[in-house]
């Protein structure tokens, strides 16, 4: 990433990243440039220098986004921050950058100006690249369609069958109007009735339209077996990406969009396998023959025929962006029309209770009118530009109409021939107006297979290492000196370094936001830490293969994800192939067994999206029947018993007490009185942590557990004076 | 740490209203942090966050003045109703860190719009702040108006960009932009 984007009005030596800004801390606007060099910050305002800062006076820098521009921020040793500049926010990847490098040189002494080649946002449009090389939309659409057709290797002996196919029924096609021209020329026009030929000549052509119908239907199975075959291995794919890649970079993309990837851009890509990669030779192929038989019977006719094919191209070129843009707002107002629906429609209860049906109606009506508007003018737009194309390019069979009659009376030409060519110049017009639309198909291919590319090449940013190992783990864990990001230049967490024993029982607590979870994903190893080292039993976790790490780990988070399936399914996704009586056994020691046999069809009730509502009390409990199961080492209880009621938490509580039971449990809660049985409190700060003990321990402190405990408590209290809603 | 219990327990009972503040006994202060220090009834609060509630229908009218305490809580002194009733330096003082904070450019000419017909859009416009061709990803999302006449536009970095009346903008403007409004 370029950081040496604007340099400072005076000389400085050692410069290693120098950044415009527009705003001096106070919120001024003004001409300014940020320089670190040697050991200092620079601040340039209109051409002077106007602070210096020295490096290491400062514990921490950060980035903060507002709402229109973004600030440059130094914390000092005593916790006070100094704001270095402001900018706009096309500037905060690379301050953000600036910032992290900086507080690597303040831990490490090192500065890197080496850093990299990987440029925010893409140099020719300017759209953000997202982390990937090369930007989707500008990159060469020739090598991606080149990957795209090499796909079709192993499944080359149907693409050849049906190229071949697709050739055949093409000649079959060319031939026939020469048989036309035959019956017209020998027989209809000279009135001979010479039935033998004229019968041998209707049994050719039936032939032919036999021939041409088995090659076309050898031509369909073999491109759709090559098509389907291809579409299933780019899904497969981008799926089993999906299920590799770390949640780092999972999480740049919503469900929805790697949804769309897995099957929305792979499924256009088998359709234009299917309609267009074969169809591309074919078309030229048949362009170029009937062309030649054009020019062959008559280069005059066929000149008339060809002319007005560039006025169609140039017209469709201009009016194709408004049509697009056209259908987009159709798109676009389809879209808004059905948000508003659905939202309108699942808030039916509010509507009624606040008695707003008639506003509702109105806005619905709104937004359904301007919907049949923009389809309106969409179709106008369509229906103005397809037929005048169509003029246009059938000019020419006008043309050949008229001075083909005409040279029919001068007897240069005879009926049959002139239909022969016109029938050609029919023919003709199929692949031009294929090629009309052809590069809009092909930008459109070029993108989705650029997306589902840019999927496949990804390198997932948590790997195992060549030399990582299977390890029986025991449970001792350990933290050195980690720091954690999810931007790296925002720290999560800064320097946690503890011990937690085989068989302990540790609570972590803090404020929301201060890294709890974040400390849990990276046990999980989730994500890699960005500095120091976790250990499990000794051995970095680095190098323990991940499939070890998590088949050792059992985690109970505040919501559970139940699969679309029976109870049984759900709680055997931990260890496929249990036997049942396992599972039961698990069931119980979870609490889980007695409601599950309540249910109508016990262990085979269908839960999940479609299946039988649970409460959050009852999935909870298959969620600790499910890690039971599992029977891990080390326990991860993530808000495990929030948002339940006091009656469910107990049932949890025994439940989790049976779980926990000999293995080392991490356990996460905000209702800190739930972690009254843990041996030790770790208690984060800021990213840090600021305290470890029992506690009583901490209690006696008095410091930030003792606030949160004290502040609890005062809530818990005011809850108590405040009047409660009476129960149902 | 009693006084802290009442201060919370006051606090906590305030919620619910609205504390509107008295603008002839505000008086703000430039912090070396970036953001500003606000004197109200003696009392001194430092990191002041100002925030316009109805950023699109007024720039100066109600404006919540918070920080965050030591426990990164959120805490609201007060709302300026209107800050044309504070002084005419206490104004530009806010009204400095407020246009700095939304800095927002306004569109006043659109030449012409260019969609990559992928979700992208590149707009060439004038702004107040000089000629820009903006790149807008997603454009359905953050190109769109707010209400019959203000458009909201929001660029593929985070800047934003608006126009309050977009029936103002001369003729060629507003046909290139009826294509994506």
């Amino acid at each position: 990433m370029d950081l040496l984007l604007k340099l400072p009005p005076s000389e400085l030596d050692d410069i290693a990243y120098s950044l415009p800004f527009s705003y001096i801390g106070d919120g001024e606007s003004c001409e300014g440039v940020f320089s670190v060099a040697g050991e200092h910050i620079y601040i340039f305002v209109d051409g002077e220098l106007e602070e210096k800062y020295d490096i290491k006076q400062f514990e921490s820098f950060e980035c903060r986004r507002q709402i229109g521009s973004s600030m440059a921020q130094g914390i000092l040793k005593n916790g006070d921050a100094v704001c270095f500049c402001g900018f706009t926010q096309e500037y905060f990847v690379r301050y953000g950058e600036v910032m992290k490098l900086l507080e690597h040189y303040i831990r490490t002494g090192e500065m890197i100006t080496d850093t990299g080649a990987d440029e925010p946002t893409c140099p020719t449009c300017g759209l953000p690249l997202d982390g990937a090389a090369e930007c989707v939309f500008c990159k060469s659409k020739g090598s991606t369609l080149l990957r795209l057709i090499k796909r079709i290797g192993p499944y080359r002996k149907y693409f050849i069958i049906a190229v071949i196919c697709t050739i055949l029924s093409q000649l079959v096609w060319v031939f026939m109007p020469y048989l036309d021209r035959i019956i017209i020329d020998d027989y209809v026009t000279p009135h001979l009735e010479e039935w033998g030929g004229f019968i041998a000549i209707v049994i050719g052509i039936v032939t032919m339209l036999l021939l041409a119908g088995v090659f076309e239907y050898l031509n369909m199975k073999n491109s759709f077996k090559t098509a389907l075959n291809i579409g299933r291995d780019l899904r497969q794919e981008v799926f089993d990406k999906s299920q590799q890649l770390s949640l780092g970079s999972l999480s740049k993309r919503t469900a929805g969009e790697l949804i769309n990837r897995v099957s929305g851009d792979a499924a256009k890509l088998e359709e234009f396998i299917t309609a267009n990669g074969k169809d591309a030779i074919v078309k030229i192929l048949s362009l170029m023959i009937i062309s030649v038989l054009l020019f062959v019977m008559d280069w005059r006719l066929a000149l008339m025929t060809i002319v007005p094919i560039p006025f169609v191209f140039l017209i469709v070129k201009r009016l194709f962006n408004t049509m697009a843009i056209r259908y987009t707002a159709v798109w676009k107002r389809s879209k808004t029309h059905s948000e508003t629906l659905h939202d309108i429609l699942n808030g039916i209860r509010v509507v009624k209770s606040f008695g707003s049906e008639a506003r509702e109606i109105s806005h619905y009506e709104n937004c359904s009118l301007s919907w049949a508007k923009a389809c309106v003018r969409a179709e106008i737009m369509w229906y103005l530009t397809i037929p005048f194309s169509e003029f246009v390019l059938t000019i020419g069979n006008f043309l050949v109409l008229y001075f083909g009659g005409s040279m029919i009376i001068d007897r240069e030409m005879s009926l049959g021939e002139l239909i022969q060519f016109t029938t050609y110049v029919a023919m003709l017009y199929e692949p031009i107006r294929w090629m009309i639309h052809i590069p809009r198909t092909l930008a459109d291919t070029s993108v989705s297979a650029g997306k589902v590319f840019e999927i496949l090449d990804e390198q997932s940013d948590v790997r195992d290492s060549e030399d990582s190992v299977d390890l029986d783990i025991k449970g001792d864990i350990e933290f050195d000196d980690v720091y954690f990001g999810y931007k790296a230049y925002i720290p999560v967490l800064k320097g946690i370094t503890c011990k937690i024993n085989k068989g302990e029982m540790i609570g972590i607590v803090g404020h929301s936001g201060v890294g709890k979870s974040t400390m849990i994903n990276l046990i999980l190893r989730l994500y890699d830490c960005s500095q120091g080292e976790i250990r499990i039993d000794g051995v970095p976790i680095k190098k323990i293969s991940q499939h070890s790490l998590r088949s050792q780990v059992g985690v109970v988070l505040q919501e559970t994800f139940l699969f679309d399936g029976s109870v049984l399914d759900n709680i055997s996704y931990a260890k496929p192939g249990a036997p049942f009586e396992e599972v039961v056994k698990a069931a119980k020691i979870a609490n889980a067994h007695d409601f599950i046999v309540k249910l109508p069809d016990g262990y085979n009730t269908r839960v999940g999206n479609k299946g039988f509502q649970l409460s959050g009390g009852e999935r909870q409990r298959i969620a600790i029947a499910r890690a039971l199961l599992h029977d891990p080492k080390i326990i991860i209880l993530d808000e495990a018993t929030a948002s339940l009621d006091t009656q469910t938490e107990k049932k949890i509580q025994q439940a989790l007490a049976r779980l926990t039971e000999g293995r080392t449990t991490i356990a996460i809660a905000h209702r800190l009185s739930t972690l009254s049985n843990a041996d030790r409190l770790i208690v984060l700060d800021k990213g840090k942590l600021a305290e470890i003990g029992t506690h009583t321990e901490l209690m006696k402190q008095g410091g930030v557990y003792y606030r949160l405990v004290m502040a609890q408590r005062q809530t818990t209290k005011m809850k108590k004076v405040l009047p409660q809603p009476a129960e149902a | 740490m009693v006084n802290e219990v009442n201060n919370q327990q006051e606090e906590v009972y305030e919620v619910d209203k609205l504390t509107l503040l008295d603008c002839a006994r505000i008086s703000f202060r430039k912090e070396k942090s970036g953001f500003l220090t606000l004197i109200y009834d003696g009392q001194e609060y430092s990191r002041i966050n100002p925030t316009r509630l109805i950023p699109f229908y007024s720039k100066t009218d109600y404006i919540s003045l918070s920080y965050e305490n030591e426990e990164r809580e959120f805490r609201e002194v007060g709302v300026i109703k209107q800050m044309k009733d504070l002084d005419k330096e206490q104004y530009e003082i806010l009204d400095r860190f407020l246009e700095y904070k939304y800095y927002m450019p306004e569109i006043t000419k659109v030449y012409n719009i260019k969609d990559n017909m992928r979700g992208a859009i590149f707009v060439k416009c004038d702004t107040t702040s000089g000629q820009k061709t903006i790149c807008v990803r997603d454009w359905y999302q953050n190109f769109r108006m707010l209400s019959a006449e203000y458009l909201y536009v929001n660029d593929a970095d985070g800047n934003k960009y608006y126009c309050p009346m977009i029936s103002k903008l001369d003729k060629k403007s507003r046909n290139v932009l009826e294509m994506f409004t």
